[in-house]
């Protein structure tokens, strides 16, 4: 682990369980992690192992049974929904690149990064500069006008990225974003979004299946059983 | 520009970028606009006709009546002193009551009223009224050229009577044609002579008017011999009443010696009248003739509530029929224009006469007396109004099921925006926002097309009818309904107006803002997480 930095993600105790026919269905147990700034950690397991329930506990999109989940300094209780304020703090703190891109179809490629930079509050001629300046490191700063339709899938992957990148997050969130993509694109999409996280100091918490991926990154944990651990 | 981002959201959503606009926001709001521009157009209708019977009314009735309740009074005093207060104009003494008309062997019992003839500022438009009623003689080879009787030609002895009565007799008053151009000239650029007036009491005959040169000429009755000579520097020929009053029209070619020009007049019909007294006298074995009388006029009353058979007489000539002299049953007042303009200030000022009247009086203002109507009116503009509003339930319902399927389309959209920072409420406000902008431009789009149709009713109203019932149809819609004349105010001329276009904005605007808050209520409810993973 890198000491040099603050701890961007902590998260202690959490515990996830779903009821399935009556019966209570153990996915995640008593998780501890941490992460720090600029890091990257890759989360592996097999399909159904709760990698993306994880995901969604730490962006507090899911309630969890028990447990603390710390963005920064902030405090957060695991076992009650988002609120307001930390919805405002999410916009900023989290970056979020999911395997389906979640591109908005009635907007254009810049519009699209844009979108996320208006749900921080951010507008005005700072954020298009930097909308821009992010499609072009991704390689689609020829595409700003294009609707995501027109796009390729590992074109509007490296759109996701830019958009999730706008508001200089903490902390980004991917999961399996390759998983659409051939392994051609996948591993240039891959270099693109471990290049910008080194770049924007942002942590990242990627879940793949692919160990190559995994490996290009600082820390790499298995999810099994519903607990962490180590390669 | 800074817009909330669930606005731009909204708009985006409904005008995709790289699109101009996409088939359901058109569809949305074309349908709100046409919803709007029915509900705005019908009412504006009714108002119109509330508007055209408000004046035929007035036109046929004055602005109220002054009614007696005593039967002895001297009217000619109580005239003066109702004329005397600052805000009549005018009042008119009046005579009213049946009598049984008789022409060979067809009769009509029409509803007769006695009013004293004056030509100046009178409280009915009794001259327009003939003026409707005129009746045309179509012929070949000759031209009615009847003139437009007046109030001046009503007499002791002289009628109006309503078309229907003119009808049910077969009777019409003093009739003139002029046979075509006996002179061959063009009729477009040649000089004419007409006649400007022809009273009931004209006999049947033909006359001539033949030019000696082109200033002179004489004009002759031929089965009579009478004749007598007369220059265009006279103008109209007048030589009293009983005589056509011919009048040369001098037009681009000038008369020349020779022109000659050649009339039929026929004379008045002449009607016997029977009142309610000598038919008393009759059944007492009593030998009455009946008083005979002229047809001055014919005449066509656009109130369609007042009397259908319907006679005008002199008061006097009401009086000698009564067997009452010198009485009156009341008079028909006109107001000064800014008391008659606004019914409060009428019905005020009204109260005000009758209290300083005194017991023996009643004022009745003319919305009063014909409250039932409007009543019936405004109860038809409710009515109209109770079955539009469905239209634009309907409407609602079309756009909240429009939005909810969006809704369900844009599920993980929905997802994505929470995950990316947006508040639950926020997302839901971006499906609300969307059924308000729909309303907003369905709103804005009905008024201009409300516009449009209100400055096109003419054309639109004969392509309509055209297409649906013919030529012969217009006639009717052009009678009964009378749109072509129907007075519509923009919003800008009256506030009625004004506030029919602002209501039914504001209501297109609530109802499709509520049809968005089912939508954007399923939106808040959806669990980001659940969002995100669905299909």
């Amino acid at each position: 682990m890198n000491n040099r930095n603050e701890e961007v993600l902590q998260v202690k105790g959490l515990s996830k369980s779903f009821l399935f026919e009556d019966q209570k269905i153990d996915v995640l147990h008593d998780i501890e992690l941490s992460i720090l700034e600029g890091m990257s950690l890759s989360i592996r397991g097999d399909s159904g192992c709760g990698k993306t329930t994880l995901l969604n506990l730490v962006a507090r999109l899911e309630i969890g049974d028990c447990g603390e989940i710390y963005w920064g300094q902030h405090k957060m209780n695991a076992r009650a929904s988002c609120n307001s304020k930390e919805a405002t703090l999410r916009s900023t703190f989290l970056g979020v690149v999911y395997q389906s891109y979640y591109l908005i179809p009635e907007l254009d490629v810049l519009e699209n990064v844009l979108i996320a930079g208006k749900l921080s509050g951010s507008y005005g001629p700072g954020v298009r500069d930097r909308a821009r300046s992010l499609l072009s490191k991704m390689g689609v700063g020829n595409k700003e006008k294009q609707i995501p339709t027109k796009l390729s899938g590992g074109e509007r992957q490296r759109v996701a990225i830019a958009r999730a990148l706008i508001n200089q997050p903490k902390l980004i969130l991917a999961d399996e974003p390759t998983g659409n993509l051939d392994e051609r694109t996948g591993g240039e999409v891959m270099d693109l979004l471990l290049m910008s996280c080194e770049e924007e100091n942002a942590a990242l918490i990627l879940v793949t299946h692919n160990p190559s991926f995994a490996r290009a990154t600082n820390e790499s944990i298995f999810l099994k059983k519903g607990k962490l651990a180590t390669e | 520009m800074k817009l909330p981002w669930p606005l731009y959201l909204a708009w985006k959503q409904l005008f995709p970028s790289q699109k101009k606009v996409s088939f359901f926001s058109l569809l949305a709001v074309v349908g709100v606009a046409l919803g709007v521009n029915v509900m705005i157009v019908v009412i504006a209708f009714m108002q119109g006709f509330q508007d055209k019977f408000r004046n035929d009314i007035i036109n046929a009735q004055g602005h109220g009546r002054v009614v007696p309740l005593q039967s002895s009074f001297d009217w000619r005093e109580m005239h003066r002193k109702i004329e005397d207060y600052s805000f009549i104009d005018e009042a008119m003494p009046y005579l009213q009551g049946q009598i049984l008309l008789q022409k060979g062997n067809y009769h009509s019992i029409p509803f007769a009223m006695g009013i004293e003839p004056t030509a100046e500022n009178p409280v009915f438009d009794i001259d327009s009224f003939l003026e409707g009623g005129v009746i045309r003689m179509n012929s070949h080879d000759a031209e009615d050229i009847t003139p437009v009787p007046t109030i001046d030609s009503l007499e002791d002895e002289v009628v109006f009577i309503s078309t229907q009565v003119a009808n049910r007799l077969g009777v019409r008053p003093a009739t003139a044609i002029r046979f075509y151009d006996s002179n061959q000239s063009n009729q477009s650029i040649a000089s004419q002579v007409t006649i400007s007036r022809l009273d009931p009491f004209v006999e049947s005959g033909e006359w001539e008017v033949l030019f000696t040169s082109d200033q002179n000429f004489i004009i002759k009755e031929l089965a009579n011999g009478v004749e007598y000579n007369a220059t265009l520097a006279n103008g109209s020929i007048d030589r009293g009443f009983g005589i056509p009053v011919f009048k040369p029209l001098i037009n681009s070619e000038p008369f020349k010696e020779g022109d000659l020009f050649k009339f039929h007049v026929f004379k008045a019909s002449i009607i016997e009248v029977y009142s309610p007294s000598m038919i008393e006298k009759a059944k007492a074995d009593e030998m009455v003739p009946p008083r005979e009388v002229r047809v001055g006029g014919i005449f066509e009353v656009p109130w369609q509530g007042f009397h259908t058979e319907a006679l005008i007489s002199t008061m006097r000539l009401m009086q000698d029929l009564r067997v009452e002299e010198d009485r009156v049953d009341g008079f028909y007042i006109k107001a000064i224009d800014s008391v008659a303009k606004r019914e409060n200030r009428l019905g005020e000022s009204c109260s005000e006469l009758q209290k300083s009247l005194g017991e023996g009086w009643r004022v009745i203002p003319w919305f009063v007396e014909n409250a039932w109507f409007f009543d019936l009116l405004k109860f038809e503009e409710y009515l109209m109004t109770l079955i539009m509003v469905p239209i634009g339930l309907v409407a609602a319902f079309a756009i909240a099921i429009a939005l909810m399927t969006s809704v369900l389309r844009k599920t993980r959209e929905i997802g994505l925006l929470v995950a990316m920072g947006g508040s639950r409420i926020s997302v839901g406000t971006v499906f609300c926002l969307q059924g308000f902008i729909i309303g907003l431009l369905g709103a804005v789009l009905g008024c201009g097309f409300a516009l449009l149709f209100m400055y096109f009713r003419d054309e639109l109203m004969t392509f309509i009818v055209h297409h649906i019932a013919g030529e012969e149809g217009q006639a009717g819609v052009s009678q009964f309904y009378d749109f072509y004349s129907l007075q519509i105010y923009y919003p800008w001329e009256s506030t009625e107006s004004l506030n029919t276009f602002l209501t039914f904005a504001f209501f297109a605007i609530l109802i499709s803002t509520f049809a968005g808050l089912l939508p954007a209520w399923r939106a808040t409810r959806l669990n980001p997480a659940d969002a995100l993973r669905s299909e």
